[in-house]
């Protein structure tokens, strides 16, 4: 007998809007798991995702998907790449891995929510799929890096970063548990699908992938390219829900989740992709610069996206548009510096050729944080490695939990973004991040960040290396120099000095 | 005298740093308490001239004798060292 057609069985099989018998409808779907805007569900009923599949096509794809992947690791793995890799690459991979690959079956717990929780039966049907898609990205990332782990014990944290208090795993789970695990299907469909997949995991996916490519690393570049495929798919949860929120008078609170979560996600790029594309990845094998990535997949697809969907552009825009020349080089600026306190070993990126670089790119660098490195460098020349380690800590933003940074020398803007609130004082970032805070207080008031907590006593002894050890890192874990300072040599070069 | 750890904002340094000073310090000591973690470090200092210290968005500096209780810094309180 024939197999029907997709179309003409699809809506059927997958409309599964049964009238609940044993309870209620607010019981089957209570609004602070499915919707915080309550829609009525007849509302609900438009939902028309723009990308359909059945299981059997979806394990057919996912299947073929896979072995691709599997197979070009196991026919490059014999070529050993990464005993000749970059340490600069090295680290990417390291922070990557680390950064993301447990933050997959966390997302694949938020696609869960919009898979039993969605009001809409194609978003729980897509959901599913997601489900399965982010178990899949979970299971890969965490066996790619495996193999490494006993060539060199960072690759290890893969699995173990975001299960402990390293503060770039505290910044990760503190801004994923507010757009995906801390949220109603509805908004996780907003601020996970729409606001992240749809704009940000294309620069670390497809960006990335192309560096990956032009370094030689063809197995990462296959692996996160055949991700962003089921990224792609899952991604559109999002659009069908906005337009139904936008039609039943909603737009001003979409708007305010989408605007949080984007900026949400742009200050952790800021820290991941950032110093990964202009520090990190060896000078000749980069494409574009970190900010030209951005404003060709940020800057260029997202704003036409979120304009055609019948939302405005975020109101900071501008000062996000400003951010791009800016914040990365100073998170960068923090990793390096405190580097005993990361998983992985930052490039410095900062040798007489990356600064030439580095200028092109963004112009008044050697003049800001050219002048930072300035003095870094004649600590190393001078042999005082010891005044380019830390002897404090910096302090964390109260909402992205990342460094207060800004930009230095001639044009020195760091600034707290502070507010008092119910008799705690609150650090800030920017003036965004603070804003995110006000959106809803009590939501974020009580989370301790490193520096409250170190205040509070709980890291002992009080000091770096108490902190270290309650971070979970352990002497032959942290991060060093990525090249031992030979990068600082070149500067003795009689054709290049120190600018 | 107590320890009052505070949120410094060095002048020409890229990031906010957490310094603990003690109560009774003048603003000369907690003005090298902080240049301790920037100066020579990230920052060239500038000799023959004096650093001073204010809050965040003050309009003067503080006495230089003043001490960091006569100032009445709060936990955490933002402060800015500068050069004159």
């Amino acid at each position: 007998m024939a197999l029907l057609n997709r179309s003409d069985w699809y809506d059927i099989a997958r409309d599964t809007n049964w009238t609940p018998k044993y309870v209620t409808e607010e019981e089957l779907f209570p609004k602070e798991m499915s919707d915080c805007f309550d829609v009525p569900r007849e509302k609900w009923e438009t939902y028309d995702e723009p990308y359909k599949t059945s299981y059997r096509e979806y394990v057919k794809v996912q299947r073929e998907k896979d072995a691709g992947a599997y197979s070009v690791k196991a026919a490059l793995g014999r070529m050993k790449f990464l005993d000749s890799a970059d340490p600069g690459w090295k680290s990417i991979l390291k922070l990557h891995y680390g950064g993301i690959a447990l933050q997959e079956y966390a997302a694949g717990m938020a696609e869960a929510t919009m898979a039993r929780f969605g009001r809409a039966p194609g978003m729980r049907n897509m959901a599913t799929f997601g489900l399965l898609d982010e178990t899949r990205h979970g299971q890969i990332q965490l066996y790619f890096p495996h193999e490494y782990v006993s060539k060199d014990r960072q690759f290890d944290w893969a699995h173990k970063a975001m299960h402990s208090n390293d503060w770039a795993a505290i910044a990760t789970r503190h801004a994923f548990a507010d757009i995906m695990s801390g949220r109603d299907a509805t908004s996780v469909a907003l601020m996970l699908t729409f606001a992240f997949e749809t704009a940000f995991t294309n620069m670390q996916f497809l960006g990335l992938a192309a560096d990956a490519a032009e370094v030689g690393d063809v197995t990462f570049s296959n692996l996160i390219s055949s991700i962003q495929t089921d990224e792609a798919r899952h991604a559109q949860i999002g659009t069908p829900a906005l337009k139904i929120l936008i039609e039943n008078g909603h737009k001003e609170g979409a708007q305010k989740l989408v605007d949080i979560a984007f900026w949400r996600n742009w200050r952790l790029f800021s820290v991941v992709t950032g110093p990964s594309m202009d520090y990190y990845t060896p000078l000749a094998k980069r494409e574009k610069s970190f900010k030209e990535f951005m404003i060709e997949w940020i800057v260029g697809q997202f704003e036409r996206n979120i304009l055609d969907i019948g939302l405005d552009v975020p109101w900071y825009w501008d000062t996000f548009l400003e951010d791009l020349n800016t914040t990365h080089h100073g998170m960068h600026l923090g990793v390096w510096y405190w580097r005993p306190t990361v998983w992985w070993d930052p490039a410095a990126g900062a040798s007489p050729d990356e600064r030439d670089w580095l200028e092109e790119k963004y112009p008044g660098w050697n003049d800001t944080y050219g002048k930072c490195w300035d003095v870094i460098i004649d600590n190393i020349k001078n042999g005082r490695e010891d005044l380019t380690l830390p002897e404090t800590l910096p302090i964390v933003c109260n909402m992205n939990h990342l460094p207060i940074v800004g930009v230095p020398g001639k044009k020195w803007d760091v600034r707290d973004h502070y507010l008092d609130y119910k008799g705690r004082r609150y650090h800030f970032g920017s003036k965004v991040d603070r804003w995110v805070f006000e959106q809803d207080p009590d939501r974020y008031a009580g989370h301790q960040g490193l520096i409250d907590r170190f205040l509070a006593g709980k890291i002992q002894p009080a000091n770096l290396e108490g902190a270290l050890k309650y971070m979970g890192l352990q002497p032959e874990d942290c991060g060093k120099d990525a090249h031992d300072y030979a990068w600082v040599w070149n500067y003795n070069k009689p054709d290049k000095v120190a600018v | 005298m107590t320890t009052v750890p505070l949120c410094v904002n060095f002048e020409c340094d890229f990031v906010l740093q957490l310094v603990p000073v003690e109560s009774d310090f003048t603003m000369d000591q907690v003005a090298e308490a902080a240049a301790h973690h920037s100066l020579n470090r990230r920052v060239k200092p500038q000799p023959g001239r004096t650093l001073r210290v204010r809050l965040q968005d003050g309009e003067s500096p503080f006495d230089r004798e003043s001490t960091v209780e006569q100032a009445g810094f709060q936990v955490m309180e933002t402060i800015e060292v500068y050069y004159e």
